[in-house]
């Protein structure tokens, strides 16, 4: 279904010639992603790798631009899917009524404000730009465990947020200031300061009294459902150590000049009551960069890239219930006593660092954990992962799902649909020193192999059974009518109130609300 | 219905004990410190439980009469956000319900209801070795859970991840009479099912995809009744070291602050003018004078900290770490002798008081804040100064991980001056309104200033408000008239 000539043509007078298109091929290029096959056959659906065609692709250049055309929508009736850097299946329409706004001609950094801790970035600005923008100013940025490749614009605002930095970095949803805001009706809205008629500026975004931001997002992101967000502040923190960055060599085996001032810690704790123990004292500490439980299979694939050397670690892979800490300082002073409190830390808890003794890592692992790059080598196993779970509290609830997990694991490991991990294969984070944690199951699967995706799809729909039943937190993927339907009679119905503010923002329904909440129950 | 009707109604939620429409009750409801017209409300209630804030909300809406909450009932209140706008208003003392739900130490969370002061908690969590982000110095008899939810300033940056923090999870009744449970306390299960799990209610966000704790944040009470909250909480350190520095310009502060904030080197982190600072570690007029006389005009206070067995390590590394960087920053010069004693200075940093600071000077004041960028700090200060050349307090509170500040201007008046008090009503509104027009966001407007405040901003966002406001509140029955909400 492509768009009637004198649709087209209007959409073509906003954007130009160039940036529009709804030839077959790059319609159908635009309906693939990654993981769209089970997503696909949850639905009850055919697990292909496509999504619905859309009937467009559009390249905006401006905010004003992505207004234009979102008030087009409206006019004609047809839904909008938002996409910065597009990885996953929630850039994905969920129709063929439908046109996908591709962001990439928005990819400004607008500002890096040094003195204020924050920049300004648009859609397609990337994770690394932004931080090789701000390490020039002694800073940093937060990044989700997606990779550096991916859109901080996008995790702040629309999807999920957890990175590997969390402890020191936090969440994405809460490092957002003033926030530029496209309605699903084609307004404008710009939320806190930055919405002043008088000189507005970025630096806060709530307010005058209520914070939008609690309509614009929640643990995860609206996926477009509510709009497209065109420019965010995000804060900024200091680099965590020197920023030298070198890098030499080629891919994969890249080698890398450690900066001064980084320690890494690999410990195995054995059991995950002691892991609790030892993630809760170091985190009251306030002195990780870096605070990770993986499985011993993670951890073994963080330091490989490729599967041959994945297959070399073995030993690693052996480890129970390892925890991984990195230590980052500016100064000698401040180094010196973050080493002495773990080495503290160590002696009191009886715990074995194997860094510098039974392994060492390459040093482009110290690249990569700088620049929040270590998610991607779940890819290294079968070609394709995804996790399951997601939820978020303490570090006790994200450890009963852990251990909750295995055997369900097991039973979908043993059909031989997914990759074995010993069922353990998890990763949990700390936020902000340990004020919340949450953990996901990245599971890994073929998905040229259509067991392997009927698998996964089986697996991850018992999964988020069982956070359901056994009360163990809303997961990740809580997004879309069917699964909103699902968790909301046990989670103060919330779905009702999710789909009245759908309702109100979005009174032509047409932001695609495919990984969102359509309007009508019965939509 | 007439009126005895509804007061019937009411006895039978409440009790006849706890609702009350004798005129001297209700007239300790009908004004403020600020300079909103008076109002008293029809009748006040003392909700002891929940479901007695659901039944009234139910009433609430069948009947159209308008319910405003209030938390604390003893000690003045301030910005004219709780006095009544309509007739019909009944009032909603929620301090009866005062009980601390829960004090967890491994998660470093305190549940608490709407009721619970800053007087009562803050020993319970010392006793265990927790403490508050508290607000500059609060009084005693205030609720906690109603400064969080003002999103009042806490004075510790660094520990201020989210402009919400330190609010965490609620149960909150929406103004339809709708229970809810905003975070992680959604679910799935209940708090008690939950809890088996080890869940503490720590994830303020969601549930899902949408965070509904930060519009009822902000809201003065127009958009739910809060039940219950938690807050985050942090450990209390071993040592505490206090740095006083002061100068007569305030640039070479703002400067140091921003190195402190920017690597995460102190706790406690604040400027303060001599007034302000007088204000808060004396008693009366006099020390408070005869103090300010003795300081420089600008001091900035930082406390850094250690904890357990390495703590003087830590102070030895901050305290290093510091001297650097004010020796980088090319500020030996400044002064940090220590005219003001250490403890006094702790004390106004981690306790509650029972005698309000801001009151002490001459009785009465008006506070305008709001917040900015570093960059525009010394231009408001100008902007009031100039309007106000004596009995100015000036406090400026970096926030939210030093990513903005807030600035508070205290202007201090003696009540019972009529001349006195009129003058400062046309101060507060002419220089409020400057201070709008040169670019302060107000981002938490009160009273009379509110109108004003709107004026100033997108209309698209007052637009989506009052989409929201349709949505928890469709009969507008809670506190109506605050903020861009109909009366």
């Amino acid at each position: 279904m492509v768009l009637e000539n004198e649709i087209f043509k209007d959409f073509e007078d906003i954007v130009g010639k160039n940036n529009i298109n709804d030839g077959k091929v790059i319609t159908t290029a635009y309906a693939y992603n990654w993981c769209m096959e089970f997503f696909n056959y949850m639905e009850d659906k055919e697990p292909s790798p496509f999504s619905s065609i859309p009937k467009a692709v559009i390249l905006p250049a401006s905010t004003e631009e992505v207004a234009e055309i979102i008030k087009l929508c409206n006019k004609y009736g047809i839904k909008f899917k938002a996409q910065s850097t597009g990885l996953g299946p929630w850039n994905q329409p969920s129709t063929d009524n439908c046109i996908i706004v591709d962001l990439r001609r928005m990819n400004k950094l607008v500002k890096i404000d040094e003195k204020n801790l924050y920049a300004v970035i648009e859609p397609y600005v990337s994770g690394a730009q932004l931080q090789v923008e701000a390490m020039k100013y002694g800073l940093n940025c937060h990044m989700p465990g997606a990779g550096p490749h991916v859109s901080p614009l996008a995790s702040a605002t629309s999807m999920a947020g957890p990175g590997f930095t969390s402890p020191s970095t936090g969440h994405s949803a809460r490092n957002v200031l003033g926030v530029e805001w496209v309605l699903p009706t084609g307004d404008i809205m710009r939320l806190g300061a930055i919405g002043l008629k008088k000189k507005p500026d970025w630096y806060n975004g709530d307010g005058p009294g209520p914070s939008l931001r609690g309509i614009m997002r929640g643990w995860v992101g609206a996926k477009s459902g509510i709009g497209v967000f065109t420019k965010v502040a995000v804060k900024l923190f200091p680099y965590p150590c020197s920023t030298d960055f070198t890098i030499t060599g080629k891919s994969p085996n890249y080698g890398f000049k450690i900066p001064k001032y980084l320690r890494l810690y690999v410990m195995d704790c054995k059991t995950y009551e002691f892991l609790e123990e030892v993630m809760l004292k170091v985190d009251e500490e306030e002195i990780s960069f870096m605070c990770s439980h993986l499985s011993g299979s993670g951890l073994a694939a963080i330091f490989s890239n490729s599967l041959q050397g994945l297959i070399g670690k073995a030993k690693l892979a052996q480890l129970k219930v390892p925890i991984v800490i990195l230590i980052t300082a500016r100064t000698d002073r401040e180094f010196d006593y973050k080493q002495k409190v773990m080495d503290n830390l160590i002696q009191e808890l009886n715990i074995k660092d194997i860094i510098g003794k039974s392994y060492s890592p390459e040093p482009v692992f110290y690249a990569e954990a700088l620049r929040s790059n270590l998610g991607l080598h779940g890819f290294i196993t079968t070609g394709s992962f995804q996790s399951s779970k997601g939820g978020s509290d303490t570090a006790a609830v994200c450890l009963l799902s852990t251990k909750m997990n295995i055997p369900l694991k097991m039973e979908y490991i043993k059909s031989g649909a997914i990759g074995n991990d010993s069922g353990k294969g998890v990763w949990m984070t700390s936020y902000e020193s340990g004020h919340y944690y949450h953990m996901e199951s990245p599971t890994m699967f073929d998905q040229t192999d259509d067991h392997s995706v009927k698998g996964m799809a089986e697996y991850m729909e018992a999964s988020n059974q069982l956070d359901l039943l056994k009360h163990l937190g809303a997961p990740f993927f809580v997004e879309g009518t069917q699964m909103h339907e699902l968790f909301g009679p046990h989670m103060s119905n919330y779905h009702i109130w999710l789909r009245k503010i759908k309702q109100a923002f979005d009174p032509n329904n047409i932001a695609d609300s495919g990984f969102y909440i359509s309007p009508h129950s019965k939509e | 219905m007439t009126e005895d009707i509804l007061f019937q109604k009411l006895v039978e939620i409440f009790s006849s004990k706890y609702v009350s429409r004798e005129r001297n009750i209700l007239n300790n409801y009908s004004k403020d410190l600020s300079f909103y017209p008076e109002k008293a409300p029809k009748y006040v209630a003392w909700p002891t439980d929940t479901k007695k804030i659901e039944e009234v909300l139910k009433l609430a809406n069948e009947l159209k009469f308008s319910v405003i909450p209030i938390s604390s009932s003893s000690g003045p209140r301030h910005h004219g956000d709780t006095i009544p706008h309509k007739d019909n208003t009944i009032v909603l003392d929620l301090s009866n319900m005062n009980k601390i739900l829960n004090i967890d130490r491994k998660n470093r969370v305190v549940m608490i209801e709407p009721g619970v002061t800053f007087g009562k908690l803050i020993p319970e969590l010392q006793n265990k070795g927790l403490r508050l982000l508290l607000p500059l110095h609060p009084r005693d008899s205030k609720s906690v859970l109603t400064s969080a939810l003002e999103r009042e300033p806490i004075t510790i940056p660094r520990y201020h991840w989210d402009s919400s923090d330190p609010l965490l999870c609620t149960e909150v009744f929406f103004g339809t009479g709708d229970l809810f449970r905003t975070g992680t306390a959604a679910g799935p299960g209940t708090i008690k099912e939950q809890q088996a799990t080890g869940q503490a209610q720590v994830n303020p966000m969601g549930p899902t995809q949408f965070s509904p704790f930060r519009v009822i944040q902000g809201a003065q009470g127009s958009l739910g009744v809060v039940t219950w909250a938690t807050l985050k909480l942090e450990l209390i350190p071993t040592i505490q070291k206090v740095v006083h520095i002061q100068s007569d310009t305030i640039p070479e502060l703002l400067n140091l602050q921003h190195e402190l904030i920017k690597y995460r080197l102190c706790n406690e982190l604040l400027i303060l003018n001599n007034l302000n600072l007088a204000c808060l570690v004396k008693k009366n007029a006099q020390e408070i004078t005869e103090l300010k006389n003795k300081i420089k005009r600008w001091n900035l206070l930082y406390i850094i900290a250690g904890r357990g067995k390495l703590a003087e390590d830590k102070i030895s590394y901050l305290e290093g770490d510091i001297r650097d960087i004010i020796g980088d920053l090319g500020l030996k010069g400044l002064i940090s002798e220590n005219i003001i004693n250490d403890n006094d200075i702790l004390q106004v940093l981690s306790q509650a008081t029972p005698d309000p600071w801001r009151l002490k000077l001459k009785g009465g004041y008006q506070d305008i804040f709001f917040l900015t960028s570093f960059e525009k700090i010394t231009e408001f200060i100008s902007i009031v100064e100039k309007e106000v050349p004596q009995d100015l307090g000036i406090y400026i509170q970096p926030i939210n991980q030093g990513t903005s500040y807030h600035c508070e201007f205290d202007l201090y008046y003696d009540p019972s001056n009529d001349a006195e008090k009129t003058n400062i009503k046309e101060k507060f509104l002419k220089i409020s309104t400057n201070l709008m027009d040169s670019g302060a966001f107000f981002n938490r407007p009160y009273g009379i200033l509110t109108k004003e405040v709107y004026k100033r901003h997108d209309d698209s966002t007052q637009t989506a408000l009052k989409k929201v406001k349709k949505i928890f509140d469709p009969n507008n029955v809670l506190n109506p008239g605050v903020l861009c909400f109909d009366e």
